[in-house]
């Protein structure tokens, strides 16, 4: 409150109006001079008021622009220093800089620039045009220009290339100092020119250059020196560039080193003085040869020297259409060829000699071997002739004699004939099968058809002896020869029959892939091994069983089978444990395809003669081809008496005094009578006996004349079935 | 008619591989002491120094320790004045001598007496000041931060004039200064330049230096609606006679609600009174009560003015608050000030002399209290004035 409310109403109307006097004398300014202080202190106040306003208008103005100043500055400090960084990089370049603006002047080049052209080194100054600074370098002392060239010439050049975008050249310096200079147009049409020392490179690359040109000759030289041949190089011109000292030593001639350049007709001259030209090749030629320019072929040829020596040169081009010759000293080989080809005449020459005694060697071996089979062929027969006759006369003795000590006497001589028979059959079959392997006749054979009658003949035995014989039958048929399989298969039982003492004895057939497995097994006292492969030479023998025949001890059994399995390529092997028993196999191939129709007929084809052994006459002269027949009508069970002609057949019956049961007459008997003339005799001197002609000879002729004669024909090769037929038919 | 002395930044170019400077130095000693002034020399080391700044007690002897440090400090020059209490290393003091020394190496300095403020025209003060301002700019042309510091006798009635005429004459430049105190006796208030001791008399010094400074002024107090109009003043004299026409302090009284007859500097202290130029508040500080039931200002008055009630708020966390930005973003390394012995007086009464007192040797505030302070070309009261001191930035 203005006025104290506690005051009358009078008090504070009076108070009021003193206040507003107060207040109106303070307005109208009224301060007498004593109060100038406060009016001071008031205007003061008021002007500070509006100084602080104007102040922070100013200050704020001063601000603006002390931050426009401060971007200004820093704008400007970025200028310079962006000045001062192209400055400093230019100058750390290594090379030296210079940049021209578009109007061709100078506008900044670092202390490298034009360094080494110090005389021309001040002129550079800022706003020098460009065609100053290349006459100015151009006559710069430094400059080395290459003779015949001015400066004013070298000046004009440097200037045609100006205008190139990019250009590089180098330029050579007093003291072979070198610069390379790059000009380069920036993209504002100014020009940039960098200058490098490439002193040292090129100085470097030079004296690379020498190294490798000079250490290049040191090793052709010394590459040339190390051969053995003597070697001269032409140039170009066919002139003399280089030899060796082995040339110098073939050819016997000196050649001094001034003989580089030489030409070749010169040089070859000097050659054919001490030389012969060996072949064709004539010294002309070979000049003319060398005085072609190019495209020249290789040359081969030989020289002769005085001191014989042969040397064999060979001419060739070289790429910078120079030659070079090689020689070499070819005498020893020559001489070595020759002496080689003497002792190659010497040694075909012994060669044929040699081959003409060993072939007569063989010859010699082959007619021993030849007669040595027909010795025992023949021996055999011979042999045989006689026995069949011995056992027909011990035959008729048996029917004459009645009292019963001359009757065991007979029956023991029969039987001792037999064996010898047995015998001399075995050592037929193995000169047979030791002869050739012609022998075999390899068909189609029912295993049935060779076990059958096998167990017929050795039942008895076995009988004899209480062993058991089982022989598994089988419908197998296999591919072999049916007259040795039966051999083999006897043989091997016959074998385990004898060697076995109790027990039994057991022939299986097993399928073996596409082969027949035929096992012989027996109880026997077994082989052992050490034996095993002893067993199969002829007349090895093991264990004492002595009580048998004759033919048993020979042991030629088991040869017999070894030599025909491998003759018919049957394997043969043997199982053995010593006190258990052996087993012999041998595998035979399976015949393919069907077997039921052939093994029908084969069976009749294989006629059981052996109840009544007919004696059938063979009258052949062909000797493996009467064996073959023997064997077969053999194996049938019939007895065979064999005579090569037919004098002989006449002087054998004469001898035996017997009738043979049938007829097997060959046509072509040699010198003597023919088949069809000993069929004649026959009848006259027999009456009618069953026969057959055999022949190769189908002519209508012989056929006809069998024909009118009741001979009947059959034609060789003789056809196994129908003989098997015509003797069973007896 | 004035003593110039110029020192510093001529004759002493600043030496580019000095340490961080520490801004000006400090000491600080009984005013009873037997020889003060030994102990302010040693306090402040080593010189040279553009210009020694001493606030005596007045417990001490002011002549002779201004005459003893004038001639220890010398060539430097050496201003002083009398106080109404210091503000010391540990805050708010009594019975001491605060020196401080601005050294050479980082300041440039001239100061100027000005004698016989009642008779003299202020605008020769003027005169004098920018002739020695411009020298003193023109001889240290790398120390770019300046302002000018003033001691003013507070008895001479004359700040208000003396502040209005010097100000317009430094031109801009950042100007702060105290009125000289007597304790709480009002009876002699004394400034000195060098061996000259004065009364009716004022010391500027103007200071370059090239740390970076900040002037600042603080005022805590708010105006309210309570308002009064002086109705009959003595104003040479600021003192006073009526207000709303009744006796000036009666009436103080009974708008700030106290007891007539009890009136003290405690009560100014605490309810203070303001004038309102523009938007702006001036504290308009009562001394004290006359005989006559008059009302003595320490600051000019008149007739007609309205004066409004102020009140005051937490002078603590004001002066901590205030203190803290000016340390933002960086620290000062001191700061220099003229403390409104009011305000002094307003903690001692508020019990926040302690907390106040820390916050002054926190933030390294030395100086003295005042019996006004001038800002500008302004003379006010219950202010605190000064400048902070900051270390030269980093990329210098």
């Amino acid at each position: 409150m203005l006025v104290n409310p506690n005051d009358s109403l009078e008090r504070q109307n009076e108070k009021l109006l003193r206040i507003t006097e107060a207040l109106m004398r303070r307005v109208e300014q009224k301060s007498e001079e004593s109060g100038l202080a406060y009016a001071q202190f008031e205007r003061a106040s008021l002007l500070e008021g509006r100084v602080s306003e104007r102040t922070a208008q100013l200050e704020r103005a001063l601000d603006l622009l002390q931050e426009s100043n401060a971007r200004l500055g820093q704008a400007n400090r970025e200028a310079e220093s962006a000045q001062k960084n192209l400055a400093d990089a230019i100058e750390t370049v290594a090379e030296g800089f210079a940049l021209f603006d578009s109007n061709e002047r100078l506008v900044l080049a670092n202390s490298r620039f034009c360094r080494d052209l110090y005389d021309i080194k001040p002129r550079l100054s800022q706003g020098l045009p460009f065609a100053a600074y290349v006459q100015a370098v151009s006559e710069s002392r430094e400059l080395s220009l290459p003779s015949a060239v001015t400066p004013g010439d070298w000046a004009a050049r440097r200037m045609s290339r100006h205008g190139d975008a990019h250009s590089s050249f180098n330029v050579e310096l007093k003291g072979d100092r070198w610069l390379q200079v790059s000009e380069h147009r920036t993209a504002s049409g100014g020009t940039v020119i960098l200058q490098t020392d490439v002193t040292k490179i090129l100085r470097a690359e030079r004296r690379e250059r020498e190294k490798l040109q000079h250490g290049h000759a040191q090793m052709l030289r010394a590459t040339i020196d190390h051969l053995t041949q003597g070697v001269a190089i032409f140039d170009a011109q066919a002139r003399l560039a280089g030899w060796n000292d082995r040339l110098v030593e073939l050819f016997g001639i000196a050649l001094a080193p001034s003989a580089v350049g030489a030409g070749f007709r010169a040089v070859c001259e000097r050659i054919s003085a001490s030389c012969r030209f060996v072949d064709r090749l004539t010294p002309e030629a070979l000049v003319e040869w060398a005085g072609s320019r190019a495209g020249r072929s290789s040359l081969t040829f030989e020289l002769a020297t005085e001191a014989g020596r042969i040397l064999e040169a060979f001419a060739q081009e070289l790429p910078d259409r120079g030659f070079m010759i090689s020689v070499s000293d070819v005498t020893a080989e020559r001489q070595a060829a020759r002496s080689l080809q003497q002792i190659n005449e010497l040694l075909e020459k012994r060669v044929e000699a040699r081959t003409l005694e060993l072939e007569d060697a063989l010859a010699a071996a082959e007619r021993a071997n030849a007669s040595k089979s027909r010795f025992v062929a023949a021996a055999s027969h011979d042999l045989m002739q006689p026995l069949s006759a011995a056992k027909l006369f011990v035959s008729s003795l048996r029917d004459r004699v009645e009292s019963p000590p001359a009757l065991e006497l007979a029956a023991k001589a029969g039987q001792a004939l037999g064996n010898v028979e047995e015998i001399i059959t075995a050592l037929l079959d193995i000169s047979r099968l030791d002869a050739s392997k012609d022998v075999f006749d390899v068909q189609s054979v029912p295993l049935r058809a060779v076990f059958e009658p096998l167990r017929h003949q050795l039942e008895p035995l076995a009988r004899q002896k209480g062993l058991g014989l089982h022989i598994v039958a089988s419908d197998l048929v296999v591919r072999s020869d049916p007259g040795f399989l039966r051999r083999i298969v006897q043989n091997l039982l016959s074998n385990a029959l004898r060697y076995t003492s109790t027990g039994k004895v057991l022939v299986g057939v097993r399928r073996n892939g596409g082969s027949a497995r035929i096992e012989v097994w027996d109880t026997g006292p077994g082989i052992a091994p050490e034996d095993q492969r002893l067993i199969f030479q002829e007349f090895q023998r093991l264990g004492a069983a002595s009580t048998h025949a004759a033919s048993d001890g020979l042991g030629l059994g088991l040869a017999i089978v070894e030599r025909a399995c491998h003759g018919l390529g049957h394997p043969l092997s043997l199982w053995s444990e010593p006190g258990r028993g052996s087993c012999f196999s041998l595998n035979v191939p399976l015949c393919r395809g069907p077997h039921h129709l052939p093994e029908a007929r084969t069976v009749c084809a294989e006629p059981d003669l052996t109840d009544r052994a007919p004696l059938v006459l063979l009258v052949e002269n062909d000797p493996s081809l009467a064996r073959a027949i023997t064997i077969m009508v053999e194996g049938w069970g019939a007895h065979v008496l064999h005579a090569p002609s037919g004098e002989e057949a006449l002087d054998l019956l004469a001898e035996v005094q017997l009738r043979p049961d049938a007829l097997l007459l060959d046509q072509q008997l040699g010198p003597g009578m023919t088949g069809t003339d000993l069929f004649q005799l026959m009848q006259r001197r027999f009456g009618a006996i069953p026969t057959r002609l055999l022949s190769a000879d189908r002519s209508r002729e012989l056929r006809e004349a069998c024909a009118a004669m009741g001979l009947e024909f059959m034609g060789k090769p003789i056809d196994r079935e129908r003989l098997g037929r015509f003797l069973a038919a007896l | 008619m004035s003593h110039d002395t110029r020192f510093g930044g001529a004759s002493n170019p600043v030496q580019p591989a000095m340490p961080q400077p520490q801004g000006p130095r400090t000491a600080e000693v009984f005013a009873n002491d037997a020889d003060p002034v030994s102990a302010l020399v040693e306090g402040l080391g080593e010189g040279p120094f553009a210009l020694i700044c001493l606030f005596v007690s007045p417990d001490g002897p002011f002549r002779a320790v201004t005459a003893e440090a004038t001639r220890r400090f010398a060539p430097a020059p050496v201003m002083s004045c009398t106080t109404a209490g210091e503000i010391g290393r540990t805050g708010y003091v009594e019975g001491r001598i605060i020196a401080v020394g601005f050294p050479a190496a980082d300041f440039a300095a001239s100061a100027v007496m000005f004698r016989s403020l009642s008779a003299s025209d202020p605008l020769s003060f003027a005169d004098e000041l920018v002739r020695s301002r411009l020298t003193l700019s023109a001889s240290v042309p790398h120390m770019e931060s300046s302002f000018a510091f003033l001691m003013v006798d507070g008895l001479s009635l004359k700040e208000d004039i003396l502040a209005a005429s010097l100000s317009p004459a430094l031109g801009g430049m950042p100007f702060f200064g105290g009125s000289a105190g007597d304790g709480v006796d009002f009876e002699r208030t004394r400034v000195a330049l060098g061996a000259e001791t004065a009364q009716d008399a004022a010391v500027l010094a103007v200071i370059r230096t090239d740390l970076p400074i900040r002037v600042f002024t603080l005022d805590h107090l708010r105006p309210t609606e309570e308002r009064m109009v002086v109705t009959e003043a003595e104003p040479g004299a600021r003192i006073v006679k009526t207000i709303n026409a009744e006796p000036a302090a009666r009436e103080y009284a009974r708008i700030v609600g106290k007891d007539p007859d009890g009136l003290d500097t405690f009560t100014f202290a605490a309810h203070p009174v303001a004038v309102r130029i523009g938007n702006r508040h001036h504290v308009r500080a009562i001394q004290r009560v006359t005989p006559s039931g008059e009302l003595q200002f320490f600051s000019a008055i008149d007739e007609g003015m309205v004066l409004t009630v102020a009140e005051s708020a937490d002078i603590s966390q004001h002066l901590e608050a205030e203190l803290s930005a000016l340390a933002n973003p960086q620290p000062p390394l001191s700061v220099l000030s003229c403390d409104c012995l009011l305000r002094r007086i307003e903690a001692e009464q508020g019990q926040t002399i302690r907390a106040l007192s820390d916050t002054l040797a926190r933030h390294r505030v030395v100086g003295f209290s005042t019996y006004g302070e001038q800002f500008g070309p302004l003379h006010v009261n219950h202010t605190m004035t000064g400048v902070a001191f900051y270390p030269r930035p980093a990329s210098d």
